[in-house]
């Protein structure tokens, strides 16, 4: 993410310490790494008493976590974490709520377009299954659109319709994390890489960083994303995670209102490699669209280089603005982005205790990490001070849903 | 719709003395060359063409150069593309794609190899009332001069600040045009020793800079050397300006101001940056040096970056004027053809010429250090991005709370995401981060991504289908 300067190449002295950092010499929790996630495992943590230090190797939220859409909810999220999901998005409501919402969190609902038959049939699945689970969403046909997302006036069958689906902003919402997270007792740390793993007497003890530094802790946890099996690789834990791009484009600033709900393609049923949509109006007018039809390719070594977006995204992106809003196919085009999320065989994430004493993780998001980011922390967190934070049934079912070691123990 | 297409050995970004030289240079070599330039005419800064008729600058030595190296460079066979601003670049089998907005419509270039020769862009430093109307960029001012009606369309007296070289040539872009300028205020007070070290150093420079001062005093404005704009004063528009002499510590003595009133515009200048939005795009590898306006690409003598095929010339590679921009691109330009296999020139006197002219740059440079900040309080109400509406006082928090390089500074508190990019209220974010302990060469810079300028769709489409069968042709 930085340029290396041929008289200033990027050693760890230029990197750790440039802020009047000062390293503890021991800390109860390390958190490893400061996306969303382990920010919000900080904050859990840090709310249970434990004040965990947390150490960035860059900036707070700068990988994958500063490049999401950021929508919160649990429409097409899959049935099985249906009530870990709900409580995952009551957990970022109530936070807005709590803090007086410095990060624009909108509750403005999502609508999922339905463009043939074969979505049409997904979307009245979705609906029935979710509706069976509790969940307060519809199918709407394109006469109610017309009310719901007045420009949405491309070709569409009709549209599954979410209304509390919400979305924030991720930078901000990163921000507002890490201070509470602070006020809370926990240290955090930028610039800050972890190089490796302390190991005594077969338990992890603690972190040394890139510059050498040694810092001992009980219990280490990995929330470093798709940089995740790095980490755990060094005590010989290979972990089934591997880096996915993920991209979007943003054109200048338009009318507020002008898309009123997150727009996304209804998945069928064969996740996100399959293809997805997702369409937004951030707080700063901006609309923030992709499109990824099939799989994308990535690059080996790709999540440690800077990225541009491949062609064929821009063009299936610019495809399916156009053709769902053919009142902004002419916008200019202002910004496109690229980042990388950490995916698991089962889309789901590893959260819990890795078969090493003191070693936790909180990783593969599978492209949506932020909705869970609250809700998984407060279950770590209590996994690892054993002061639970979720009601007993979710904590039970997060267990199962997110074992680690459910892929069988690979060391 | 789909993108016009054409194809050449090297095509070269930029038709400032840098460009034009390089595309000169490549074409005699035997390489089919295509330069394109953003601005209506070739001639880049340096040699920016009036557009009215009877221009004051119509037969000034730097117009005529650039209609010569233009002349050149079509004899020569390479093709002038005007109006043609490079929205993107990416690497395909065998060379390189350039997106191109070609007056609204797409073009897309392929080329064997790229020299980029995109020049220097003004550097603005924030400072109080640096944002009310009638405070514009030297840079603008001199454009206002020398192309359009030639005459600032403001009335009230006119004040040019800042520092450097280039305050002087705007200054005598005022005298040339007849234009009044009332005060020069110039932040140093270059050493008398400094300067005539320097000349005696380059004895064929004594001439210009005789003009130079010359010009400066046949303008009639009052000089302030040694003092700082502190202030820009105005409730709708610039009103007055307030000016502080700098103490032994550089600050400015803030007992000891002055204000000038009845002001219309104040024109300002801290110097240039280098332009790197392609080059950072394609991925080669950038350096900072102050005394080169910051951070540039990095390239060996030739102009090679250190991305294949890719070459730079002129300001991208550093501040320095246009005499060592020409002979870099003239050594780029052929460099690059011969690394395609075209018959090479002999550069041995260019080179020597480059070093020589580089030289009298830096010493120069060193004369007129660049101000890494301000030394100005700024206000925490004081807007630093324009296009987002980000104050001094977010950015500080910000970097209080963890935000410690120039890309975190920009995702938390968005200042630079807005349509100019970073490129007005980068100096600033810069500035503030120099400020609270981190110096440029940590806070980074922000590497430019799809599209370097704000393009409408349609257009964005057709080039990315011309790059996307670039890239997938068998
Ligand atoms: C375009 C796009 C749209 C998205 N939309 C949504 C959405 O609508 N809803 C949703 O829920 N999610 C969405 N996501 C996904 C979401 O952003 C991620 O799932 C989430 O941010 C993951 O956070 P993380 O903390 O796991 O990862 P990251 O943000 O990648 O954080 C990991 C951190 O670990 C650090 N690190 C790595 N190695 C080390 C080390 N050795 N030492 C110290 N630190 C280290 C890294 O620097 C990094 O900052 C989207 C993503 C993208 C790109
Ligand atoms: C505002 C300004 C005024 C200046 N005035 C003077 C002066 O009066 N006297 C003086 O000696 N020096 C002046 N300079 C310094 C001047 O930049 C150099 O002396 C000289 O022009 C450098 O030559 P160059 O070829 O490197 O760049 P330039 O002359 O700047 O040429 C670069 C060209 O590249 C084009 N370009 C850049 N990016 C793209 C793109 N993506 N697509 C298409 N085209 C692109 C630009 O339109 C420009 O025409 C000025 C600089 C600036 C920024």
């Amino acid at each position: 993410m930085r340029g290396s300067g041929r008289r200033h190449p990027r050693g760890s002295a230029a990197r750790i310490g440039r802020c009047d950092v000062t390293l503890p010499e021991r800390a109860e929790v390390i958190v490893v790494g400061g996306g969303i996630v382990g920010l919000a495992a900080a904050l859990a943590l840090a709310e249970a008493g434990a004040a965990p230090l947390l150490l960035e190797a860059r900036s707070f939220g700068g990988a994958v976590t500063g490049g999401s859409l950021a929508a919160i909810g649990t429409h097409m999220h899959g049935l099985e974490e249906y009530a870990v999901m709900d409580e995952a998005c009551a957990l970022w409501r109530d936070l807005a709520a709590r803090t007086g919402n410095p990060f624009e969190y909108n509750p403005q609902g999502q609508i999922g377009f339905l463009l043939d038959a074969d979505g049409v049939e997904a979307g009245e699945r979705w609906v029935a299954d979710e509706r069976a689970l509790g969940a307060d969403c519809r199918l709407v046909t394109p006469a109610e659109l017309a009310e719901i997302e007045p420009n949405l006036t491309g070709p569409i069958l009709g549209a599954t319709f979410a209304p509390d689906t919400a979305t924030v902003n991720p930078f901000l919402a990163a921000r507002t994390v890490l201070s509470l997270a602070r006020a809370a007792g926990a240290s955090a740390r930028d610039h800050a890489p972890v190089a490796d793993l302390l190991v005594e007497a077969g338990r992890v003890a603690g972190v040394r960083m890139e510059n050498g530094t040694e810092i001992r802790a009980e219990h280490v946890v990995l929330a470093s994303g798709p940089w995740t099996q790095d980490v755990s690789a060094r005590v010989g834990i290979d972990l089934p995670l591997v880096p996915r791009q993920a991209q979007c484009l943003a054109t200048l600033r338009q009318r507020p209102g002008t898309i009123r709900r997150i727009v996304s393609a209804v998945e069928s049923g064969g996740g996100v490699d399959s293809g997805y949509t997702q369409i937004q109006q951030a707080g700063s007018g901006q609309i923030l669209f992709n499109t990824v039809v099939g799989l994308i390719e990535t690059p080996e070594g790709a999540r440690d280089r800077i990225n541009e977006v491949p062609s064929g995204f821009v063009l299936t992106s610019i495809d399916t603005l156009s053709l769902l809003f053919p009142s902004l196919a002419g916008v200019p085009l202002l910004r496109s982005w690229v980042r990388f999320e950490a995916v698991s065989p089962d889309a789901r994430f590893l959260a819990g205790r890795l078969p090493r004493d003191g070693l936790w993780i909180c990783a593969g998001d599978n492209g949506s990490g932020y909705c869970r980011a609250l809700m998984l922390g407060r279950f770590l967190a209590g996994e690892i001070t054993g002061q639970p934070a979720l009601a007993p049934a979710l904590r039970a079912e997060a267990r199962a849903l997110y074992d680690p070691d459910r892929f069988g123990r690979a060391a | 719709m789909t993108a016009e297409r054409l194809s050449c050995d090297v095509a070269v970004v930029g038709a400032g003395p840098a460009g034009l030289a390089a595309a000169s240079a490549a074409a005699t070599a035997g390489a089919s060359v295509i330069c394109l330039d953003a601005f209506g005419q070739p001639g880049g800064q340096y040699a920016m063409q009036p557009t009215q008729a009877g221009s004051a600058f119509a037969e000034t030595s730097a117009v005529l150069s650039g209609q010569d190296a233009a002349q050149q460079a079509a004899a020569a066979g390479a093709k002038i593309l005007c109006g043609a601003e490079v929205f993107w670049g990416a690497p395909v089998p065998g060379g390189f794609c350039l997106s191109v907005n070609r007056q609204g419509s797409a073009l897309a270039v392929e080329a064997r190899a790229v020299v980029v020769a995109a020049g220097a862009m003004e550097r603005p430093l924030p400072f109080p009332g640096w944002t009310l109307p009638g405070v514009i960029g030297a840079g603008a001012a001199q454009r206002m001069l020398k192309t359009g009606s030639g005459a600032l369309p403001m009335t009230g007296s006119t004040v040019l600040a800042g520092s450097g070289p280039f305050l002087l040539a705007v200054a005598q872009s005022f005298a040339r045009a007849g234009q009044p300028l009332d005060h020069f205020v110039e932040m140093q007070r270059p050493s008398l020793t400094g300067l005539t070290g320097l000349f005696m150093r380059h004895p064929d420079r004594v001439f210009e800079a005789m003009r130079l001062g010359r010009d400066l005093r046949g303008t009639g404005a009052t000089r302030h050397f040694g003092h700082i704009v502190t202030r820009a004063i105005g409730r709708d528009r610039v009103e007055a300006v307030e000016i502080a002499p700098l103490d032994g510590s550089g600050r400015p003595d803030m007992s000891r101001t002055t204000r000038i009133e009845r002001v219309g515009t104040l024109a300002v200048g801290y110097g240039f940056q280098p332009v790197i939005d392609l080059t950072t795009a394609l991925g080669a590898a950038h350096d900072f040096d102050a005394a080169l306006g910051g951070w540039h690409c990095r390239a060996d003598d030739d102009g090679a970056t250190t991305i294949p095929n890719l070459w730079a010339a002129g300001e991208t590679l550093g501040i320095g004027g246009a005499a060592p921009a020409q002979l870099s691109g003239r050594i780029a330009g052929g460099a690059a053809a011969a690394a395609l296999g075209f018959p090479a020139d002999d550069t041995a006197e260019p080179r020597k010429r480059v070093r020589r002219a580089r030289a009298f740059a830096a010493g120069l440079a060193a004369l007129f250090p660049m101000p890494r900040h301000l030394p100005l309080e700024l206000p925490d109400d004081e807007l630093i991005c324009r296009c987002e509406d980000i104050r001094a006082g977010d950015i500080a928090t910000a970097i209080a709370e963890g935000a410690h390089e120039s890309f975190a500074v920009k995702t938390w508190t968005r200042a630079g995401m807005g349509p100019c990019q970073g490129r007005i209220c980068g100096a600033g974010v810069a500035a503030a981060l120099a400020r609270a302990g981190i110096p440029s060469e940590t806070a980074s810079y922000n590497r430019a991504h799809l599209p370097l300028r704000p393009v409408p769709l349609p257009l964005v489409r057709d080039a990315m289908e011309a790059q996307n069968q670039m890239e997938t042709r068998a």
